[in-house]
């Protein structure tokens, strides 16, 4: 083959596609792969404040004292496996229970005929919507005992019940509130694979004279359990990365996990078992996105555009309707209003845990700054602390910039990999795409560090710039857009568009009169996900904000650190209406879908 | 007689005083005049009062002040990071944790030490490098209206059953001054042995290496209590009306200073023996690659003049070097707290922190 043959050859290929391919692989490399060499080789570093236990080393010296501590060592246990433990049986528990509550409201929304289903299942993705952290400041609210002193807990003070440290803190209500926050991700992906089973197969079974258990077992089982599967290893993946939640619930018994220790190593200034710790939680990601592969074959959205007619198959509840309505009513309100509430009415009492009328007061919204009265010395309210203004406005054009660079990203990577189908591009493409997304949040967060911290190459050191936290966020949730997108992509043929080349059309003619109309509400769904995430990201950033980048979840976090609730839960309520404004206002003018951003 | 030999004292005390002001006041001039020609400065610090003090120098001499109150490890981590990045945001800081600060920010060439004038003048040569802000006590506490008189004999009474699960700490791995101290209470085991000994009459059985690291791993494993702030603990201790109240061990005495405004019954432990608790330093450092660095130091003059210390001044816990700061009237004088704390040595403290962060890890991890 000569050199014009070769050129020639480049040349038929070169088409939009395929360039867009290469560009997003070449991207995608630099931001997912490089950041895992960088990881691997700070686990055999030395660095600074570690020479003094690897005896004659310098800083920057080669070593395999990292790992010899972090699983051989004395210390291998406490460093190490307990943590791995505790966060197994979390991950575990949460995948669990999120499973069971997910897939119970699941069937009785879609299968059943209960009433008010579409409140109920706008209910049911609040909790997801709020930050998981939310949860355990409601909790802490609720259910503190006298082992962290101060005043008491809401619940104390209604009962006079002393509740047991296990109840108050530590594994079984990080279980808890984790999983409240998790179950409404096994509710949608659930849900829209109920919705698309094609009735016509249940009822054909049903004339053949099937019973019901069989056409369970025979019918809905096999089409749900992919998904039931993967359901059960997504959400066990995000709760191996969760920091919030077992760093504020685990505290105060002791309780660490992967994340906290990795956060304990990083802030002590040790490095190199922190990345290996990282390191870890990554490759158990990867484990588990191949299982996913290895399960479900090749990855499909379950939540396509579904349209199956048909309800009859509806099972009746009979008696137990009425009894079961009210239960999961009382369930979602006690979710979703409850922590709410319990927040909202925190942040207007002026002494902590006392709930007297007279005590009420707007001192932490709007208050002057005050050595005397309130529980932060010379702290504003938050409404005139202008570096929580600047925070929220931070996170807000954090959620703005992140989500329209992923939608737009999602939708023409959602365009190569469905036009280039069936080549290695396309699937290189989809699955690097989605390995973020099974990367635990703060060990994102800690590789964008090492390997932004100092310049590399042609790209500049981008510590404590606002342009880092974005590309940290864009690339995390770059797979809830990039599945949109691939979805969506899924329902329009080539043939439009080749119809459009035909009549002359060029590239960027054909994604604006064709792609663009027909996928805006996809577009505007792939854009909602990643702009309620990066409102509510608090792992992933932890490690990122410096003072001049500070976002809302992150001031929240120094509050809570100082006692400060009252201004945590204050601002917590502004950033939970916000997400949820955001949501309703984009539900109502495009026509968006929460759940569309999820598939597995 | 007396009269007369204290007015002589006085007029040969002033007659210094004038002559070393003339000089100090040459150097200030200059000082001042060029740091009106720079920019805004930058101040990192982990007080937060801090903002109280650029205000004043702002109004003093129309220098624009910004001012980040950090946490000391994020202060230290963060002037690494951006220092590592090349990016120069700050100019002077005010940090804790000198034996960290030695070894990723002064030994790197990121922070360079400055004595200015005023400090020259009136504060010890021993408190020059690094130049001392003011030394800070951590002390320990309990709750009034539950022990009507101090509790404590020696610190190993924490390790007993009356306190077990009633200790409560601020997270060792978030707070490298603690893993500084303990690092003294290794160096001297030897007196931890031997109150040990004094105050139950038997010999103290090792498990850890030496009396320190028992100590810490005996303290643990009383279900010791983690918190993440000294305010927290302070408040969680003196709350009034608590049946079984914590103890506060090793958290910052200036938190006493909210005992009236939040009623607070709160009072630390003067007979715990061998020590009160201990003292660290807060360093002020400036930038070496400092945008402005006559501002920066002028900054520093004016924090080490009884003036711009003043928003410390009526601050229990707070310890200014400089002679010319009247001691605050509500608390002790330093060299009272100086002779009943321990402090420890910055490198000893630096070889041994990392065995004291793994005991701590090992004993602490549930």
């Amino acid at each position: 083959m000569n050199l014009r043959a070769i050129s020639g050859k480049i040349r038929r290929n070169l088409n939009p596609q395929t360039i867009l391919s290469v560009i997003f692989i070449v991207i995608l490399g630099y931001v997912v792969v490089v950041p895992l060499g960088v990881m691997i080789q700070e686990t055999f570093t030395v660095h600074p404040m570690e020479r003094f236990q690897i005896p004659g080393s310098l800083p920057g010296d080669f070593t395999t004292h990292h790992w010899w501590r972090t699983f051989v060592s004395p210390s291998a246990y406490s460093f190490f496996y307990k943590p791995l433990i505790n966060t197994l049986i979390i991950s575990t528990s949460i995948a669990i229970v999120s499973l069971v509550i997910g897939g119970g409201l699941a069937w009785l929304i879609v299968r059943t005929d209960l009433p008010f289903k579409k409140f109920l299942s706008n209910l049911a993705t609040v909790p997801y919507i709020m930050p998981s952290w939310a949860m355990s400041l409601a909790w802490i609210t609720l259910f503190k005992n006298p082992r962290i002193g101060g005043s008491q807990g809401l619940f104390q003070y209604l009962t006079g019940i002393t509740l047991p440290d296990w109840f108050s803190y530590g594994l079984f209500p990080i279980i808890i509130c984790l999983s409240l926050h998790y179950f409404p991700f096994g509710f949608m992906l659930i849900a829209g694979a109920l919705r698309n089973i094609d009735s016509q197969l249940e009822e054909s079974a049903e004339l053949l004279g099937a019973s019901r258990a069989q056409i369970l077992r025979r019918i809905v089982f096999p089409i749900v359990m992919p998904v039931i599967f993967s359901t059960f290893l997504l959400t066990f993946s995000r709760g191996l990365g969760t920091f919030g939640t077992p760093s504020f619930l685990g505290g105060p018994v002791r309780t660490y996990v992967l994340s906290t220790m990795l956060h304990a190593n990083l802030v002590g200034q040790r490095p190199g078992i922190g990345y290996l710790v990282a390191l870890v939680m990554i490759l158990m990601g990867a484990l588990i996105l191949y299982m996913d592969h290895k399960m479900l074959g090749a990855r499909k959205s379950f939540v396509t555009i579904s349209g199956k007619s048909g309800r009859s198959g509806l099972t009746k509840l009979g008696k137990a309707k009425v009894p079961i309505t009210i239960i999961v009513t009382a369930f979602l309100l006690a979710v979703t209003v409850v922590p709410f509430t319990v927040l909202a009415l925190e942040s207007l009492m002026l002494i902590p845990g006392n709930y007297s009328l007279s005590n009420l007061s707007l001192h932490y919204w709007i208050g002057p700054p005050s050595q005397n009265i309130g529980v932060g010395s010379g702290e504003p309210g938050i409404l005139k602390n202008t570096a929580i203004l600047k925070a929220l406005g931070n996170s807000i054009k954090l959620g703005v910039v992140v989500s329209v660079i992923c939608g737009v990203a999602g939708m023409l990577i959602g365009y190569t990999v469905v036009r280039t189908r069936g080549t290695f591009f396309s699937k290189l493409l989809d699955q690097m795409a989605f390995l973020p997304y099974l990367m635990p949040s703060i060990a994102f967060g800690s590789i964008f560090l090492a390997l932004f911290a100092v310049q590399r190459g042609p790209i500049p050191s981008l510590y404590g710039t606002f342009t880092l936290l974005v590309i940290a966020c864009v690339v995390k949730y770059l797979p809830f857009s990039s599945r949109a997108g691939i979805g969506a992509m899924m329902q329009i043929g080539p043939e439009l568009e080749e119809a459009a080349t035909m009549a002359g059309a060029g590239w960027i003619t054909r994604m604006r009169k064709i792609i663009l109309p027909l996928q805006k509400s996809s577009f505007f769904s792939g854009l909602l996900l990643p702009f309620i995430s990066a409102m509510r990201e608090l792992s992933l950033v932890v490690l990122l904000v410096t003072p001049g980048t500070q976002v809302a979840t992150a001031i929240t976090l120094r509050y809570t650190d100082r006692g400060w609730y009252p201004y945590t839960n204050a601002v917590m309520v502004l950033i939970v209406l916000a997400v949820l404004v955001t949501t309703y206002i984009s539900r109502k003018l495009m026509g968006t879908d929460l759940a569309k951003g999820i598939g597995g | 007689m007396l009269k007369k030999r204290i007015s002589l004292l006085l007029i040969a005390a002033l007659l210094v005083f004038a002559t070393a002001g003339l000089a100090y006041a040459e150097d200030l001039d200059e000082l001042i005049a060029a740091a009106q020609k720079e920019g805004k400065l930058v101040v990192y610090a982990t007080t937060s009062r801090i903002n109280l003090a650029a205000e004043a120098f702002q109004a003093k001499y129309g220098i624009e002040v910004e001012a980040h109150r950090l946490s000391e490890t994020e202060l230290i981590e963060r002037v690494y990071q951006e220092a590592r990045a090349g990016v120069n945001a700050v100019d002077i800081v005010l940090i804790e944790d000198y034996p960290s600060v030695k070894e990723l920010l002064i030994n790197t060439g990121y922070l360079v030490n400055y004595v200015p004038p005023v400090a020259k003048e009136y504060v010890p040569a021993e408190y020059h490098d690094p130049l001392v802000f003011a030394y800070i006590s951590r002390i320990i506490g309990y709750n009034t209206e539950a022990f009507e008189s101090d509790p404590f004999d020696s610190i190993w009474d924490l390790t007993t059953p009356e306190f077990r699960g009633r200790v409560m700490i601020r997270d060792l791995a978030i707070t490298g001054e603690h893993q500084n101290a303990f690092t003294e209470l290794i160096r001297r085991s030897d007196e931890l042995e031997a109150d040990y000994l004094r105050r139950f009459g038997e010999p103290l059985q090792l498990r850890e290496e030496n009396a320190g690291l028992e100590f810490l791993r005996r303290l643990v494993e009383n279900d010791i209590i983690l918190m993440t702030s000294d305010t927290r603990i302070a408040e969680a201790v003196g709350q009034k009306g608590q049946e079984n109240p914590p103890v506060g061990f090793f958290y910052v005495y200036s938190k006493h200073r909210d005992i009236p405004q939040k009623d607070l019954a709160l009072d630390y432990s003067s007979n715990i023996k061998p020590f009160l608790g201990y003292y660290y330093g807060m360093y002020i450092q400036l930038a070496a690659k400092a945008n402005n660095p006559n501002a920066a130091k002028l900054f520093a003059n004016y924090l080490m003049t009884p003036e711009g210390y003043e928003p410390w001044s009526s601050e229990v816990g707070f310890y200014s070097m400089n002679p010319e700061v009247p001691p605050y009237p509500g608390d002790m004088p330093w060299e009272w707290w100086k002779e009943r704390l321990w402090t420890y040595d910055p490198d000893f403290a630096i070889e041994h922190r990392g065995i004291v962060l793994d005991a701590w890890l090992r004993a602490v991890v549930n």
